[in-house]
């Protein structure tokens, strides 16, 4: 077990080593969810000022209310999206040459997408740290039943953003298509898993669709604990659901490796000469 | 518990699949990349793995080293299956391929010996010394705090070389390990093998270089086609043909009575001649003989009043053993 740690611990150092400091990650992880937010929110503001809006949904009645919506579904989609890269990142090791290293290694296959997944966490550290920020800035929007939720927030976020980030990387890595779901995985996201919207305003196979993404329910139970004042009981529904689909998602991950390794062998596929 | 590593009738085919139509579908007779090996790589000597290009050589390794599953067969390490007991086999084996992959260009020598150090879990104590110790051994001490990126490819394929000894291998396979390195660095990276050798590893060398293999292998496998055609030492190996010096004459102008007497020569000596003309019409002979018979040749071309145009002597070597061995209808051309 101790092994798997350091493998854990040694990959996530290894990828943020990798990719700190390129100018084309500040950019997606800081610059462009900004801008999104801002477009975002100015393109929403004039329909809420519309006298039926509030009436449907409550929190458009308060600019500042939506504001808090839309930064904490930037947030999510921000943190879920930076491990779509990190995987994206991944499977270039392929052609690289230095996955091959990695399958030389005694090192559990497991423990390397999992640590390759966590330093998308230490990546978003200033993320959260920017939010953090904000959210003391306008305490006032925050709504919190007792302070456990934030825990419970936190953990709602993480755990299954990581199982995500195992999954995704378990499978681009044998994929020789990882630009085709780099792209799928970008703007449809964020449109099914209502991180511009609420939920209710999509129609009902779009809901369907984005219950299949962690990122959806993540999202509801974040705005739930932060800007609604839920506790644990209101949010046992989405609650559960993450940990069916984190299960789900570490199941397949560990699957894809075990079905991905025993291909490549066979087919010598991990030789990109 | 058999020491070393044995392979039993190893085979790999590579499932082919060709566009038929509208569909892919698996090829009908697949070539095999490795056909019926039995080889042993016993600790403490290096071994050798010669053949021409394709010859299987890389699947070879591949396989030993666990990325690839034989299609039938067996290989064992140190009486461990590297199927069934893959993990332990990883941790006891290192492979080292010429082509400076295997490393990150965005970390530096250091880091990436410490991560690779941790992915084959060397205890931390151990790593830290064993760092230190593979930097100086391959001469980055230097440049142990640069990132790869800025390295010349020498200096790459030096980490990588160093990378493939983190984990302290019992079996080392080196593909090509001296591809594209320097004469000053190939040579001490030969002395580096033999060390390793001396000090127990079982090491598998494949290799261009036939010099390379002549002065470090004990033992020799000659493959083809993926399958064994000879083996034995470097020096048995070669004398398993008939070493032949050739030579090449071409004459200035058609003239029977010098053919007639480079008949008589070749038939006298018992030599294969072979006679055609070169791009330029002009009469060329090739004389194989086990002796260099450059004099009689010329002593009977001038005795016959014929000009000569061209003439070369090859004189036998490893190369052409293996050449003969490992592909007999290619020097008959
Ligand atoms: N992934 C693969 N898929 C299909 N065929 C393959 C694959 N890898 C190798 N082969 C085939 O297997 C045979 C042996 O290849 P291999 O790379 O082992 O040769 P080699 O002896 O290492 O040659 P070289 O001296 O050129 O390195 C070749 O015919 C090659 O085309
Ligand atoms: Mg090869």
């Amino acid at each position: 077990m101790s092994h798997a740690l350091r493998v854990v611990a040694a990959e996530a150092l290894k990828q943020h080593r990798r990719l700190f400091g390129q100018p084309l990650v500040l950019f997606s992880m800081l610059l462009w969810p900004l801008l999104t937010l801002a477009a975002t929110y100015y393109t929403v503001l004039p329909v809420m000022e519309s006298a039926a809006a509030p009436q449907r949904w409550p929190v458009a009645a308060d600019p500042r209310r939506l504001l808090a919506f839309l930064a904490a579904g930037a947030l999510a989609y921000t943190f879920f999206f930076s491990l779509v890269q990190s995987a994206w990142h991944f499977s270039f090791e392929r052609v690289s040459g230095t996955l091959e290293a990695l399958f030389l290694s005694p090192a559990s296959r497991m423990a390397l997408v999992i640590g390759n997944g966590a330093a998308a966490l230490t990546q978003n550290a200033w993320l959260f740290g920017c939010f953090a920020v904000a959210a003391a800035t306008a305490a006032d929007v925050l709504d919190v039943a007792h302070p456990g939720m934030y825990v419970v927030a936190a953990v709602a976020l993480l755990v299954p953003a990581v199982a995500w980030g195992a999954f995704l990387n378990s499978l681009l890595i044998f994929s020789r298509d990882s630009a085709f779901l780099y792209t799928l995985l970008d703007d449809p996201l964020w449109f099914v898993a209502g991180v511009r919207l609420p939920l209710f305003a999509l129609p009902v196979w779009i809901k369907v669709v984005g219950l299949a993404f962690p990122l959806t329910s993540s999202l509801v139970v974040l705005r739930g604990a932060l800007l609604d004042r839920a506790d644990l009981g209101d949010l046992v529904v989405p609650l559960g659901w993450l940990a069916l689909l984190t299960v789900g998602l570490f199941g397949g991950a560990s699957a894809l490796l075990r079905l991905g390794e025993a291909r490549v062998q066979r087919t010598g596929g991990l030789q990109v000469f | 518990m058999s020491t070393g590593i044995v392979t039993t009738d190893l085979r790999k085919t590579f499932p082919v699949r060709r566009w038929q139509g509208w569909r892919r579908r698996p090829a009908a007779a697949p070539v095999p990349a490795v056909d019926g090996l039995s080889l042993r790589i016993p600790p403490g000597q290096v071994t050798g793995l010669l053949g021409l290009n394709g010859a299987g050589k890389t699947t070879t390794i591949r396989i030993l080293s666990t990325l690839l599953r034989p299609s039938g067969g067996t290989v064992s390490v140190d009486g461990l299956d590297v199927v069934e007991h893959a993990r332990e086999v990883r941790r006891r084996i290192n492979v080292i391929s010429g082509g400076e992959r295997m490393v990150y260009d965005r970390l530096t020598a250091r880091e990436n010996l410490w991560y690779f150090g941790q992915l084959y879990d060397v205890p931390r104590a151990r790593l830290r010394v064993r760092i230190g110790e593979l930097l100086d051994l391959v001469g980055l001490t230097e440049a142990a705090r640069l990132p790869v990126e800025r390295y010349s490819r020498g200096m790459r394929q030096r980490l990588v070389i160093a990378r493939g000894l983190i984990n302290d291998p019992a079996y080392l396979l080196l593909d090509e390990p001296t591809l594209g390195l320097d004469a000053p660095i190939a040579h001490q990276l030969r002395a580096l093998i033999a060390q390793l050798a001396a000090d127990g590893v079982g090491v598998l060398l494949t290799s261009h270089y036939l010099a390379e293999v002549e002065q470090l292998c004990r033992h020799v496998y000659l493959i083809a086609r993926g399958s064994l055609v000879a083996q034995g030492s470097p020096a048995q190996l070669a004398g398993q043909t008939v070493r032949r010096h050739t030579v090449r004459l071409v004459l200035a102008e058609a003239d029977p009575s010098v053919t007639a007497a480079l008949r008589a020569l070749a038939v006298r000596h018992d030599a294969e001649l072979t006679v055609d003309v070169d791009d330029e019409g002009r009469p060329r002979f090739a004389l194989r003989h086990p002796e260099d018979l450059v004099g009689a040749v010329v002593t009977a071309v001038v005795q016959q009043g014929g000009a000569v145009a061209g003439l070369t002597v090859t004189p036998p070597t490893l190369e052409d053993a293996i050449l003969a061995l490992a592909d007999p209808a290619a020097v008959a051309r």
